[in-house]
């Protein structure tokens, strides 16, 4: 079929309106081959921008609702006694998928969620005496509500810093709500049909991979992420990772991939740095008591590194 | 000499194309002053020599701000000190630069320029210095010579120095024991401010010789500091990306079009450059045009 990216994007646009930004998070998660962290109150097409996604590229998607009581074998499978067959039998968990929705992943406990993170660190899973590969492409999109605390287990930042990038998903504008309105108070949301092939996908990951990344540039990302341990020192007790000069790396690629070039531009990296440091620094209370928001001081980090 | 050859261009190209910006500031002065020497008009190749421009003005300022060098494009630039003395009279500024000439022929050196409001008058204006035509020479007989030859020439023309230079002061002593005693003459009255040029610099001239610029030096650093020269002719901050800059020129699309194509050639794959550096110097002599 040969697709272009921005297929894909105009196909998703068929079903969520508005949520650009998310939109395209997602694809730039998948060109990357990183995972993705939705934040967001209920309501808000987190669920659905995932769904259509994977019907879009018409790979398998698998949906977890994290609960309390959720166990480790829940996602990743189980090993069980079949009593015809006289031996044990493994079964697959919900995790082998070419896109999986561990939603609200912050409400089942630390053993759970480590369970996902070391499956989505690793691309593989053991059960039993045998390791299974996760189908490729594999992609978890994990949303968190911000909204309800109560009953929630906080993420680890070790853990956090696996998400390739963290989305803060917001609600709509008036017309885009109006929209929302007419386009779906009449009927269901239509089912959408694969518009490109996860082949496509691997191929459009190797020329994302390959976009060039000048120098300077590089330069720039690693100041960037430097001054996230340097600068604000007031708001944030510690800065991002190596990780993260990683990921605004890739991320960058892949947004210049999208734009249609086969270089970054600075653009391109101030456009993405929020999607990977927003979940690598460590913020503390001031930044909500003195009324500052974690979106406005890292605009004002970013800001303050001159471009090349 | 990489490395100067860079930062000649850097300078040359963000001097020519620092046209006043978005949001200029002018320091309120009274120019009495802005003139450009050299120490020689005749300098000879691959051998340095100084450029030397002196402002002058009856503030008492700490610095003087928005004085534009040219384009250096033919000479290499080795080294820039500027000096800012005060007193009662006001505030001289005096910028040394050193250079060097690879070529010879004959090499125009376009006006120094200040921005500034008159104090006079409260009026904006640009201020020009005079221009300066070199003859730059070959490689004089010393400089191709044989070390030993170069030493005994060298020897001669000190010895002929000296006498030349005696006899000069002996004429001068001479001079002034005949010389009868007058009375002294009146202060001479201040100069009137440098009159403005008919013309002053416009975009297309300062994009004309960022085209120079670049075709004279195609180059990925050259890219990148002519498309840094022409972000801050649009008023462009350090801290915005192509984005921000074309948001602030919605209507002018020949600017973002040549905007594009630097940011291309600045950060373009090698085997891309060449045609990225095409692009954006047909942009620039489009709009020079």
């Amino acid at each position: 079929m040969n697709a272009h990216p921005q297929r894909l994007i105009d196909a998703m646009a068929t079903t969520i309106v508005g949520q650009r930004d998310v939109v395209e998070a997602l694809m730039l998660g998948l060109l990357a081959n990183g995972h993705v962290l939705l934040e967001g109150p209920p309501g808000l097409a987190k669920t659905l921008a995932c769904r259509t996604l994977a019907a879009a590229l018409g790979g398998e998607f698998k949906r977890i609702q994290f609960t309390p009581d959720l166990l480790p074998s829940d996602i990743v499978g189980t090993r069980i006694f079949d009593q015809h067959e006289r031996a044990f039998a493994t079964v697959l968990g919900p995790i082998f998928a070419n896109i999986v929705l561990a939603d609200e992943i912050n409400r089942a406990p630390a053993k759970v969620q480590s369970a996902l993170l070391e499956a989505m660190q690793e691309r593989q899973v053991t059960i039993g005496p045998q390791t299974h590969r996760l189908p490729l492409p594999f992609l978890v999109m994990a949303t968190m509500n911000p909204l309800d605390s109560e009953g929630t287990y906080a993420l680890p930042v070790a853990q956090m810093d696996r998400f390739l990038v963290k989305i803060d998903v917001g609600y709509p504008t008036r017309d885009e709500e109006l929209e929302i309105l007419e386009r779906f108070a009449v009927r269901d949301t239509l089912p959408l049909e694969a518009v490109a092939t996860l082949d496509d996908v691997a191929r459009w990951r190797a020329q994302a991979h390959d976009v060039h990344l000048e120098s300077k540039v590089k330069a720039y990302i690693v100041e960037l992420v430097a001054s996230t341990r340097e600068r604000e020192r007031a708001y944030i007790d510690y800065g991002a990772s190596p990780r993260a000069t990683l990921a605004i790396a890739n991320l960058a690629r892949g947004k210049a991939f999208l734009g249609g070039r086969d270089y970054v531009v600075p653009d391109d990296v101030r456009a993405v740095a929020p999607l990977a440091l927003r979940h690598r620094i460590g913020f503390n209370y001031r930044v909500t008591t003195d009324g500052v928001g974690v979106a406005a001081l890292l605009d004002r980090l970013i800001a303050a590194v001159p471009t090349p | 000499m990489a490395r100067y050859r860079a930062l000649a261009l850097a300078l040359a190209a963000s001097a020519v194309l620092a046209l006043p910006a978005r949001a200029q500031v002018l320091q309120r002065l009274t120019v009495r002053q802005l003139t450009l020497a050299a120490d020689t008009t005749t300098p000879h190749t691959e051998r340095r020599f100084h450029l030397i421009v002196t402002a002058r003005v009856s503030e008492r300022v700490s610095r003087l701000e928005n004085i534009d060098l040219p384009l250096l494009a033919s000479l290499e630039l080795l080294g820039d000190q500027v000096t800012t003395t005060r007193n009662a009279q006001g505030t001289t500024y005096r910028e040394v630069i050193t250079v060097v000439a690879h070529h010879a022929g004959t090499t125009m050196i376009a006006p120094v320029t200040l921005d500034a409001v008159d104090a006079r008058d409260g009026k904006a204006k640009r201020y020009f210095s005079n221009s300066l035509t070199l003859n730059v020479q070959g490689p004089g007989v010393l400089a191709t010579a044989g070390p030993e030859l170069g030493a005994l020439a060298r020897g001669i023309f000190d010895v002929l120095a000296w006498l030349v230079g005696g006899v000069a002061l002996l004429a001068v002593v001479i001079a002034l024991l005949r010389r009868p005693r007058r009375p002294a003459p009146p202060a001479p009255e201040p100069l009137p401010p440098a009159p403005l040029p008919p013309r002053a610099r416009t975009r297309a001239d300062a994009l004309r010789d960022a085209a120079l610029t670049l075709r004279a030096d195609p180059t990925r650093a050259s890219a990148l500091h002519v498309r840094n020269a022409v972000r801050r002719m649009v008023g462009a901050s350090d801290a915005e990306t192509l984005e921000d800059v074309l948001r602030a020129i919605p209507d002018d699309e020949p600017m973002h079009g040549l905007l594009r194509a630097l940011e291309r050639a600045a950060f373009t794959h090698e085997a891309d450059l060449a045609s990225a550096v095409r692009a954006a110097i047909d942009r620039l002599e489009a709009m020079s045009a």
